[in-house]
């Protein structure tokens, strides 16, 4: 075998792989095209556009530099592939006041404003695909989201009802300032000492905006939802 | 000494030994600088580690917090060890089986700092909070342009080298260690040119990059350690390899299968939907070439059991063959998409798989090339049996450890992770006990690298035995007595011309 049949068998093997699976996958994805809705199944005009408010882009940032990906997933998987649809809260609200059921799995539109998905390589904590909707309607219910999750950030087991977190501490997302005047409204919920008070700092702002827009459960166009018709619609 | 006067065999020892000469300072930078690297890499794995049963570890230093040393230690494993271990590995082996002397010192020892300043830059900007998020692809956007001009400064004589080889045999080896210099830059290329410089859809990206993993598990580590076993096996045995036609068989379904392997990953995210299928299909489907290469290379080196009992090379290449042989089985066990993959997708058997890859494989035929390749190099023997036993027990049964606990762990993490009817903190708190287990079964991999470095680090110095009887790991001939070393121990490393110097 010489050298020149051993490289072009090598390119071969390699090359139909990797444009099968790499390249025209990655230059299909990137046109993806919108989802144009139709009056008669989505009752709405124009196109699917999940929104989303808040500081995506350097939120993001913020989660992929301090490493949230490693512990936590942004993917609510299809029934085929996992059970995640089921698990409380997950996929959406099981039964919102105004919506009813808004659970269900991700899709390619779930993204927009973020350059790489933040799927995650482990889950030693929860999917976070709705965290923002679990914390404004469950975890902080009738309270500020925002300061929720600041203290959870702060020291996650200082929730009493989080004491089997495994979820590091984020001290260093906060400043410690002293008290002059007035306490700030910003400061957490956390003894910082005497005549000291503890702010979020701009990452932890940008972080929790992020967490925050975290709200996958809108409703999906009628050719994007593969959930089964529901049986109360049935009768 | 004219040619004239002497035999074959002393012009193929002096040939041998000024290629070994040649290469004695970048093959002792790469590896020096390489175990120092594994040394911080798993230090920062323990860190990690601790963390994920003890929270509350180190809390305050944001440096360390878990986000950031675990990527840190997966980069430095990679980059810092892994790479640099195999540019030794190729840069030693193409030149000796192309029978070149290597011509470019100067030049693979100035690329060699550049690399180790890429990953050194790399992991404190991942650890200082710069990193980008993507998992084996955390180096700061700085790191990839440096890594890759550096890498292509240091292997391209090896590929100079094998043009102009004198005609003959190409040897199993030198198929495997050119598709592996091919196939990295065109792996890492393609991965780090499309999500730094050319963004597109945010889940592909995220497919992109589990693509990336497997393919450097698969087609660079996996690659560059068959290349070395099937050089130290039939090279220390002194008998054939088993079977040509296996090998074969092995080098093309690797090629043919891997390329295909990794989104499963994705399963379930919003990408086309064969994506995932297809690479799950084509991991489990590795077991072909693993197989054939674990089996072919197993049968060689027990050809000769006396040989494999005493040789460190051999000892450590069978362990990491035998790795192979439970990566290939993992391999299939943990990817089949109607029961397993959705447990193990995201559940600590994947970080077993990585390190199981990477060292339970990878890194243990890196040792025994290593053990084989230093003494040459240096001209000195290692200097301490017991120190390579000890290298030997704390990796080989820290890696089972840390890898079959993360495997199985991982299962029954993700069974857990299934369970949807129990609570949440009821899955991710069965990971506690595997991962305090696998913090203590780090712990001993690093307590035996460091003694690993430093061993290294005195045959660098040349402070290596002046000996013509190499260290074995049983002691050699009784009627020498007591002394490990024999009744030769002091007697200088005689120099080329004599057929004892291999």
């Amino acid at each position: 075998m010489s050298l020149r049949t051993f490289i072009l068998g090598l390119s071969a093997s390699f090359g139909i792989a990797w444009l099968t699976v790499v390249v025209v996958p990655y230059f299909k994805m990137r046109n993806l095209a919108p989802i144009a809705l139709s009056e008669a199944k989505d009752g709405a005009k124009g196109f699917f556009y999940p929104k989303r408010t808040g500081r995506i882009a350097d939120g993001a940032l913020v989660y992929a530099e301090n490493g949230c990906y490693q512990c936590h997933t942004q993917v609510v998987r299809p029934t085929y592939a996992g059970n995640d649809l089921y698990r409380p809260n997950w996929g959406g609200l099981k039964s919102d006041a105004d919506r009813g059921d808004t659970r269900r799995e991700t899709n390619a539109y779930d993204f927009f404003g973020e350059k790489f998905a933040q799927i995650g390589v482990m889950r030693f904590g929860p999917d976070l695909s709705n965290l923002g909707r679990r914390v404004e309607t469950e975890y902080a219910a009738g309270g500020d989201p925002a300061a929720w999750l600041y203290e959870r950030l702060y020291n996650p087991r200082n929730n009493p009802k989080l004491w089997r977190s495994n979820c590091p501490p984020h001290p260093f997302l906060f400043e410690k300032r002293e008290i002059k005047g007035s306490p700030s409204a910003d400061a957490i919920k956390v003894d910082a000492g005497e005549n000291h008070e503890l702010i979020p700092n701009s990452d932890a702002r940008a972080l929790v905006s992020y967490l925050l827009s975290l709200k996958k459960d809108q409703k999906a166009p009628a050719a994007l939802n593969f959930a089964p018709a529901k049986k109360d619609a049935e009768n | 000494m004219s040619s004239d006067s002497t035999t074959t065999t002393d012009q193929d020892a002096l040939l041998r030994a000024s290629i070994d000469r040649s290469l004695r300072h970048p093959v002792m930078f790469f590896l020096t600088s390489g175990a120092a690297w594994l040394a911080v890499s798993i230090l920062l794995g323990v860190i990690a580690s601790a963390k994920v049963h003890n929270p509350g570890f180190l809390a305050d230093c944001a440096w360390l917090t878990y986000g950031r040393a675990f990527p840190a230690h997966m980069n430095a494993l990679v980059y810092g060890w892994g790479m640099q271990a195999a540019f030794a590995v190729i840069i030693w082996l193409m030149a000796r089986l192309s029978r070149k002397e290597c011509n470019a010192v100067g030049t693979i020892l100035a690329a060699g700092h550049v690399w180790n300043l890429g990953v050194g830059l790399g992991v404190v900007g991942i650890l200082a909070g710069y990193g980008t998020g993507m998992p084996w692809m955390e180096f700061p956007a700085f790191a990839w342009p440096v890594l890759l001009v550096s890498y292509c400064a240091i292997l391209i004589w090896s590929f100079i080298q094998f043009r102009v080889r004198p005609e003959g045999h190409v040897f199993i080896s030198q198929w495997y260690i050119l598709a592996a210099m091919i196939w990295f830059p065109w792996v890492f290329i393609t991965a780090n040119t499309l999500l730094h410089c050319m963004p597109g859809h945010p889940v592909m990206a995220a497919g992109i990059n589990a693509w990336f993993k497997s393919a450097m598990i698969f087609l660079f580590f996996t690659p560059v350690a068959l290349g070395a076993a099937y050089y130290l096996a039939p090279k220390v045995t002194g008998r054939p390899v088993f079977s040509y036609s296996l090998a074969k068989l092995g080098f093309w379904s690797l090629a043919i299968i891997a390329p295909w392997a990794g989104m499963q990953k994705l399963a379930g995210a919003p990408i086309p939907f064969f994506l995932p299928y297809l690479g799950a299909a084509a991991t489990a489907l590795l077991f072909i070439p693993a197989c054939a290469a674990g089996f072919n290379l197993i049968r060689t080196m027990l050809s000769c059991p006396k040989t494999l009992a005493e040789s460190p090379s051999l000892r450590f290449t069978m362990a990491g063959i035998i790795g192979l042989a439970v990566l290939a089985v993992a391999a299939v066990l943990l990817n089949l998409p109607g029961s397993t993959l959705k447990m193990t997708q995201f559940s600590l058997s994947g970080y077993g798989f990585d390190v199981l890859a990477i060292y339970g494989f990878f890194t243990l035929v890196m040792f025994g090339a290593t053990y084989f390749i230093v003494p040459r190099v240096t001209r000195r023997e290692w200097l301490s049996r017991r120190l390579i036993k000890m290298h030997f027990l704390f990796s080989a049964y820290g890696v089972v450890f840390v890898a079959l606990i993360a495997l199985f762990g991982g299962l029954l993490q993700g069974a857990g992770q299934e369970d949807w009817q129990q609570p949440w903190e009821d899955a991710a708190s069965r990971a506690i006990p595997y991962a305090v287990a696998s913090t203590f079964s780090w712990s001993l991999i690093l307590f035996s690298n460091v003694f690993f470095f430093l061993h290294l680090a005195l045959m660098w110095m040349r402070l290596g035995r002046r000996s013509l009887h190499p260290t074995l790991l049983v002691s050699s001939h009784d009627a020498h007595g007591s002394s490990p070393h024999g009744e030769e121990g002091d007697i200088d490393n005689a120099g080329p011309g004599h057929a004892a110097a291999h």
